[in-house]
């Protein structure tokens, strides 16, 4: 038989099922006449025909029912029968449904929003051509743990030029321009990238052309590509846009065209609405022209292999040609073991469809985490529903007992209640991937607050519906096969006889639900405590600087373009306490290294200290403390003798307690040999990380560095921070007409570090009160339920003397004990889980007493508080009343 | 004579078999099944009907309404083209099979 006529007669029963039904009588009838007319041939008379006729038959519906059995799409029929009679039910028990739906809701939503989250990080194509074909380019060199990611653009663009191995390769960074006319430049987040980047990922223009290889040539005039998003905002889609002119960084470029819509770059996360070729950059960033040398890693680099080979056997052919190509490619100033070293890496070859980011290695663990605590609220919201469909089924003892007895089957029954948790779910699901989309985007400003403004493409796709209804269906399952066993499971002569409903066998089922809710909201608030601390003990950590009333002010890094009279101009300014320069500051995330040693040591190959070139008033700006000597000051300028302050680490690692003061170094400073007194020591500071120790530093006076270094203006300031924000723009911004001036304060530079930590925090905590809150439900509803269970044992309780407050103890010693038993197995599973987020943990122990003891309390109290309800009910019940109850 | 049960899965090739012969409806093909099993075999609308009914749906059988010789109206079924075909493979099958127990039977 072919499909379509199968889907015919489907089709055909679902439209006509009753005038098919009414043909079915009459064929039936018929059948019944005919043997009925010849038994009345045979002298019967006509009344004792047709009964034997209709014996003959077994009776009209029956044989009906048989060959209804038969028809297509039979099961189709009685789903639809299911499904209504569900609708019927949910109408029946509004405020029940509504609890689960919501429940449903906020549990599937969370799930959602953070697989939104993970698709958008680690799932999603990049949206150019045949992405699955894209490979990222990795280096692992000899002694290198992990292999290297970055490439400098010489190697970036030898891989291009590989063509027995790729049809292309695509390099490429994320870079932030000025962009606009003198005076209303504003900061716009850009990419450098390769001349082959475009054609080898495959993105169409939507106007004019992209970049290609020729206009990757240094020295040429500037060309830019612009995102679709960039065409809209700025050009309102003007269709001549392709041939303008941009002011990027105060140079003129042009505009050669507009990337389709979708695609903003290969560097997820981190939109690219201005692109450049690398060979422009130093002509837009003179102090970034050592980025187009080869001593400079900085490149991302995915690759498209030629036609017709794979992975395997590009990296195969790749490493082939690498050791010949090498030497010409690795910076001749490295030492010779360092080229050594690089000549003999291995190329390796990883899928890159789903582009790069920087935010996975970042946001792994924290995903990792988060999408675990999803789960258990999950798990909790399951068990909460279950326990409400329990506490219903007894409801709906009467009514599947008869239906028991009019012959259903007990499978046709579960199959009914499930379709009913299904339903259920489905409807939950529908309402949290709303929630979802809401709560994604809140997710994302959560990750933000960070250095980098973090944009993702969040719209529901087919992975995103196709989680939140796999989730939905196992959450069915798991929430409704007990309670449908269960309320299937009775004979139907006890659940209609009259006391169906007291004297119900007791379900050991619901305290176990209900004590099992209680274990995992433990887990979940032991690790929001966790995690709440970790953030808490981090923003109390001295780093050994005071960001509090400090503002920084970032040029595009460099010191010429830094006005002469800035630092005197803002010192006027009213209630600025102290400025300085410096080329970096704590936590930037930007570092600096050289090699220094005391004087007539061997200087090393390897850096081994943080440098940081700082000028007068820097250590009083940032209160960093000057434990011996003296401070930089106005003294130590370009011609006069070379000055270092060293930090505590440093000084102890190399000089005798209190001697480095009047000690000298040798060290390479940028690419030179100088000599350096020390002149001060300051304290450590935590410059690179707040969990990384402090590092050993050297500080080099900023007036004595030769060249073009980048430079951040710190000004500390009493009051308020706004008005000195303004104040600081306002007189920065007078100076430079062509940069966006971007001033924020220190505090978010060291608030930026914790971002991973303070969303976790916020996350554990919020799903915290959410298992706790479904945890008080459950627990009430189990309560209540054994309060109106007992009803009768409590009036003669009561009856014979008992106190009331003995009764409320009854019900409290009741919730007591759930609470107990699900932390016997809370604590244990607590403790097990925070051990293995160990690594994230800052500043206590897995077993934190605080955040145990805290967790407990609030899952105590709350317990309480859902107790006190059925309590008083179970205290004002009326012993006469009771007792005559039934 | 003890009546006995229409074997499982031969009764589609038997109601096929006397619908071969002439259209008939539901009754008639009971009573032709009794007579011509010299009323050995006897059929249960209840097991007659949903066989019916599967077979229309199917494609082998033809429906229509049509006067009897005593001026009722009945569902008349007859065989379709698929269902001539359907009878054939049968047949063959039913014979394989009974020549197949009936050397069983003999040989052993």
């Amino acid at each position: 038989m072919t499909i379509l006529h199968r889907i015919r007669s489907v089709a055909a029963l679902l439209l006509r099922r009753d005038a098919a039904d009414a043909r079915l009588n009459d064929e039936l009838e018929a059948y019944v006449e005919l043997s009925a007319a010849e038994r009345v041939r045979d002298g019967v008379p006509l009344e004792e025909a047709r009964r034997l006729a209709m014996l003959e038959l077994g009776g009209i519906e029956p044989v009906k029912e048989r060959v209804r059995a038969e028809r297509h799409g039979a099961s189709l029929d009685e789903l639809v029968r299911d499904v209504r009679y569900a609708f019927r039910m949910f109408g029946r028990h509004r405020a029940l449904t509504m609890t689960i739906v919501a429940t449903l809701a906020i549990a599937i939503g969370a799930n959602t929003a953070i697989f939104t989250l993970v698709d958008a990080l680690m799932l999603r194509w990049l949206p150019v051509r045949d992405p699955q074909e894209l490979l990222l380019v990795k280096l692992q060199a000899l002694d290198a743990k992990q292999p290297s990611e970055s490439f400098s653009y010489p190697i970036a663009r030898a891989l291009d030029d590989q063509r027995e191995v790729f049809a292309g390769a695509a390099g490429f960074s994320s870079y932030p321009f000025d962009v606009g006319e003198r005076g209303s430049a504003h900061r716009v987040s850009g990419a450098v990238v390769t001349g082959g980047y475009y054609e080898t990922l495959g993105v169409m223009p939507v106007a004019g052309r992209l970049l290609r290889r020729d206009d990757d040539v240094v020295g040429t005039a500037v060309t830019a590509v612009i995102s679709d998003g960039f065409w809209r905002r700025e050009f309102a889609r003007a269709p001549d846009v392709a041939g303008r002119s941009l002011r990027i960084n105060g140079v003129p470029a042009t505009i050669v065209g507009v990337s389709a819509p979708g695609f903003a770059g290969a560097n997820v996360g981190w939109i690219a609405d201005v692109t450049v070729p690398v060979a422009a950059l130093p002509q837009l960033s003179p102090q970034a022209a050592p980025l187009v040398g080869a001593g400079n890693f900085w490149l991302r680099v995915l690759a498209r292999p030629r036609l017709g080979i794979g992975a395997t056997e590009a990296q195969a052919r790749l490493n082939v040609v690498w050791p010949r190509i090498a030497d010409s490619l690795i910076a001749a100033h490295w030492p010779a073991s360092r080229r050594q070293a690089m000549a003999g890496a291995e190329f390796q070859l990883a899928p890159g469809g789903t582009g790069w980011t920087p935010l996975r290695a970042l946001y792994m663990t924290p995903l990792a985490v988060l999408s675990a605590i999803v789960v258990l609220v999950l798990l909790i919201a399951c068990a909460n529903i279950a326990s409400l469909l329990l506490a219903r089924a007894s409801d709906r003892r009467r009514e599947i007992a008869v239906r028991l007895a009019l012959g259903a089957g007990r499978a046709r029954i579960v199959r009914q209640l499930l379709i009913e948790s299904v339903l259920l779910a489905l409807i939950g699901a529908g309402v949290g991937l709303a929630i979802a989309v809401v709560a994604g985007r809140f997710l994302v400003d959560l990750i933000s607050t960070g250095r980098m403004r973090v944009v993702f493409d969040l719209t529901p796709n087919w992975h995103i519906v196709a989680f939140t209804a796999g989730v939905a269906l196992a959450t069915a399952v798991i929430f409704g096969i007990a309670p449908a066993l269960q309320a299937t499971s009775v004979a139907p002569a006890a659940g209609l006889s009259d006391d169906a409903r007291t004297s119900a066998r007791r379900s050991r089922l619901l305290p176990a639900l209900v004590s099992t809710q209680v274990a995992l909201a433990l887990v979940l608030l032991v690790g929001a405590g966790l995690f709440i601390r970790t953030l808490q003990n981090l923003q109390r950590f001295d780093p050994g600087f005071d960001a509090r009333g400090v503002l920084l002010a970032s040029f595009d890094g460099r010191r010429a373009s830094v006005p002469a009279d800035a630092v005197d101009a803002l010192r006027g300014l009213p209630g600025v306490v102290s400025v300085s320069v410096s080329t970096h500051t704590p936590l930037s995330g930007s570092t600096w290294s050289e090699p220094a040693v005391p004087a007539g040591q061997p200087v090393p190959e390897r850096d081994n200290a943080f440098f940081v070139a700082a000028g007068p008033e820097f250590f009083a700006t940032l209160r960093i403390p000057i434990v011996a000597g003296r401070d930089f000051s106005e003294r130590d300028a370009a011609d006069a003798p070379a000055v270092a302050v060293v930090n505590e680490r440093f000084a102890q690692r190399f000089f005798a307690n209190g001697t480095a003061v009047g000690g000298r170094l040798d060290a390479n400073v940028r690419g030179r040999r100088r000599r350096l007194e020390i002149i001060g020591v300051a304290g450590n500071t935590n410059a690179a990380g707040l969990r990384a120790a402090a590092p050993p530093t050297v500080y080099v006076s900023y007036a004595q560095l030769a060249g073009d270094v980048p430079t951040t203006i710190a000004v500390r300031a009493t009051g308020p921070l706004g008005p000195a924000i303004a104040a600081v723009s306002r007189t920065l911004g007078a100076r430079l007409p062509d940069e966006a001036i971007d001033v924020r304060p220190l505090s978010e530079q060291v608030d930026a570090t914790m971002v991973q930590e303070r969303m976790l925090a916020t996350l554990a905590g919020a799903f915290g009160a959410v298992a706790v809150g479904l945890t008080c439900i459950g627990l009430y509803g189990l309560l209540a339920c054994t309060v109106v269970r007992r009803t009768k044992e409590i009036g003669i309780r009561l009856a014979m003397g008992a106190q009331r407050s003995q009764v409320i103890r009854m019900v409290i010693d009741d919730a007591a004990r759930r609470v107990a038993a699900g932390a016997a197995v809370g604590l244990p599973a607590a403790w097990a889980a925070a051990r293995a987020v160990r690594s994230i943990l800052f500043g206590l122990t897995p077993a934190d007493p605080a955040a145990i003891a805290a967790a407990v309390t609030a899952l105590g109290a709350a317990a309480l508080a859902a107790a006190y309800l059925p309590a008083r009910r179970a205290s004002r019940v009326d012993p006469l009343a009771a007792l005559r109850h039934e | 004579m003890a009546k006995l049960d229409v074997p499982q899965g031969t009764l589609d090739l038997m109601i096929l078999t006397i619908l071969a012969r002439e259209p008939m409806h539901g009754y008639g093909i009971s009573q032709r099944l009794a007579a011509l099993s010299h009323d050995s075999f006897q059929v249960n609308p209840g097991s007659l009907f949903p066989s019916l009914y599967r077979l229309e749906q199917d494609g082998k059988l033809k429906a229509e309404w049509r006067p009897t010789e005593n001026n009722r109206t009945a569902k008349y079924y007859r065989l379709t083209a698929a269902g001539r075909r359907q009878l054939e493979a049968h047949r063959q099958r039913w014979e394989q099979i009974s020549f197949a127990i009936a050397s069983v039977l003999e040989g052993a």
